[in-house]
């Protein structure tokens, strides 16, 4: 018996010419339509000796689908425009179309590094609306558990930041940093990345004993680890050099930028929302707001102040084990949520800057507008500026300097 | 709640409000015309009593019957958020002065604003759509825009779960567009 003829057969995917004869997947860095802006228009305005090109939307170190297109002259970057919207999920939309518990789990993939402060901020916006009581012991579980996740955070973003210049080994040793607590998360969490834990009046579950051995164990290396991982990257002259004095912002461009964040407080603004608006139990524990800016606010700036940050992390878990109280670490309230028509704003700090939720309540069970304003899609923005006269090559670092993540900026 | 605040607030910008000045918790909110935001915003950065300088959030909003832009701010002066909201623009042509001469921040809010309700910022100098592809012609937060796969409206179907599922003939009914007094 013979095999069916096939009239229409793909060309396998290692032929060769397939990449010449194909234009498939090669973009056109000029839009086929006429400019919208002035600005659209002013960038694919060729001037002399300038060309395009194109990074992403599938570059490795963007960090998620990030599209951006560099006018260049030479290896000198003349401007660029990033192009967003590879990963809109429209979440603020599915938001407004599910009932208040649900939505908990529709914002965790905001940003999948760091779930649980996507989480915290509509959970206490929905708290005020509903003039909710958290029991106490909920919020030192939740700073605890967010100061962890802050950690995590930091941790791969300095993996990434030298990956990202081109050094393999940090990302190894940021991985297994990571890895220790993602897993101890997830044993009171019961998932690795996506955490859904918070939950409107407290927390899903009270710490257990799994979550508790796995802490103490880490808690007495964590510092000394820490310091280590750092050493590896801050002793390094290539990593040092490469940073210094690169993507510079002043204090006044970044408060005009509405930057918040690590960004922000590497200028020399000790802005952090825990002491700036404070919330949950804040203001009992004992910690700094470190800044930075002696270089006038450049990568390496950006990069020691992540590094700083985790020792405050640190502090803090340290302060919530001793004074954790005893207690509920649920408020009781009905299934089905209803709170009185009105709007609430609440915002917290993460690891990557101010997370914000505003939500207006029409006395329904879902929110009838509900606003996510995100830190990293203020901190692209930051990028034609710091961008100008550098670099081909540093456009990644300076990306990866500013720590955003895709899937909180395109929401 | 800072009544300070309000008072400062209420005396500053009287006639300019378009309603009173709100409370709650921790926040505070006044309400101008779109057409007045730049001068207030303007005020309420330059002045040194209020020195709001960081544009904490800047969020569109389609009531239903007209659209809003709300501006959050923050200052050191005061414990509270403060919220602006530029009330009051038809739906049909929604138009407020761009923020981006204050806080050059505001563009990308302003393009993300531009793309899920169709609020023009006049003297934007970038306002095409942000998420959305260019020649999308519809503005998908906007409240008559239904989701595709919204199983509540069609007749039978039991979305929203904890309530109408017995009565389907209502569940078109349900989800008529709905309005808020925001």
């Amino acid at each position: 018996m013979t095999a069916p003829s096939t009239p229409h057969r793909h060309p396998s995917a290692d032929d060769p010419r397939i990449l010449l004869d194909d234009s498939i997947g090669q973009f056109e860095a000029i839009p086929p339509y006429p400019p919208r802006t002035e600005r659209e228009a002013e960038f694919y305005e060729l001037g002399d000796g300038e060309m395009f090109i194109n990074f992403g939307p599938q570059h490795p170190s963007t960090h998620g689908v990030l599209r951006v297109v560099l006018k260049i002259n030479g290896e000198q970057v003349v401007d660029l425009d990033p192009v967003l919207g590879y990963l809109h999920r429209g979440v603020e939309k599915l938001c407004e179309n599910s009932d208040y518990h649900h939505i908990n789990s529709q914002v965790d993939p905001l940003e999948y590094i760091s779930s649980l402060f996507c989480e915290w901020s509509p959970v206490m916006a929905f708290e005020r609306l509903l003039d909710v009581e958290v029991p106490r012991r909920a919020e030192y579980i939740r700073v605890l558990t967010g100061e962890l996740n802050r950690i995590l955070s930091h941790a791969l973003f300095m993996g990434w930041m030298a990956l990202d210049l081109g050094g393999l080994t940090p990302i190894l040793w940021s991985f297994i940093e990571r890895d220790e607590i993602a897993e101890m998360l997830a044993s009171i969490t019961g998932q690795r990345l996506l955490f859904n834990y918070f939950r409107i009046g407290g927390v899903n579950g009270d710490i257990n004993h799994d979550f508790m051995s796995r802490l103490g164990d880490w808690m007495t290396r964590a510092a000394a680890q820490h310091e280590a991982n750092t050493q590896l990257l801050n002793e390094n002259e290539i990593f040092v050099r490469r940073m210094r004095d690169l993507g510079r912002l002043d204090r006044e461009t970044a408060l005009r930028m509405a930057v918040t964040g690590p960004n922000l407080r590497a200028t020399g603004t000790p802005y952090d929302v825990r002491r700036a608006h404070p919330y949950s139990v804040y203001p009992e524990l004992e910690f700094d707001v470190p800044t930075r800016g002696h270089n006038g606010g450049d990568c390496l700036d950006r990069y020691l102040l992540r590094v700083d940050e985790v020792k405050q992390s640190l502090r803090i878990i340290d302060q919530c084990l001793h004074n954790m109280p005893d207690g509920p670490v649920m408020a009781k309230l009905p299934r089905l949520l209803r709170p009185r028509p009105g709007r609430a704003f609440a915002a917290v700090e993460g690891p990557r800057g101010m997370y914000a939720t505003y939500a207006i309540s029409d006395g329904s069970d879902q929110p009838f507008r509900m606003r996510i304003h995100d830190p990293s899609f203020i901190a692209l923005q930051l990028v034609p500026l710091l961008m100008k006269d550098n670099l081909v090559a540093d456009t990644m670092a300076v990306m990866a300097s500013l720590d955003p993540i895709m899937g909180g900026v395109d929401k | 709640m800072d009544r300070q605040l309000r008072k400062r607030l209420e005396a500053r910008f009287g006639e300019r409000l378009t309603g009173p000045v709100r409370q709650r918790h921790d926040q505070t909110e006044i309400r101008i015309a779109p057409s007045d935001v730049p001068e207030v915003m303007r005020e309420l950065h330059d002045d040194p009593s209020f020195d709001f300088q960081l544009l904490a959030d800047l969020a569109g909003v389609d009531t239903g019957s007209h659209m809003q832009v709300v501006y959050h701010l923050w200052s050191a002066t005061t414990p509270d958020w403060l919220r602006v909201i530029a009330d009051g623009m038809p739906r049909e042509d929604p138009r407020v002065p761009s923020l981006t001469g204050l806080w050059p921040g505001a563009e990308w809010m302003e393009r993300e604003a531009y793309d899920m309700f169709g609020i023009i910022f006049e003297g934007n100098r970038d306002l095409r759509r942000i998420y959305m592809p260019p020649d999308y012609t519809s503005f998908p937060l906007r409240k008559d825009f239904y989701l595709a796969d919204d199983a509540a409206r069609s007749p039978g179907g039991g979305v929203r779960h904890m309530e109408q599922t017995h009565a389907p003939a209502q569940a078109t009914e349900r989800v008529v567009r709905r309005t808020v007094k925001a």
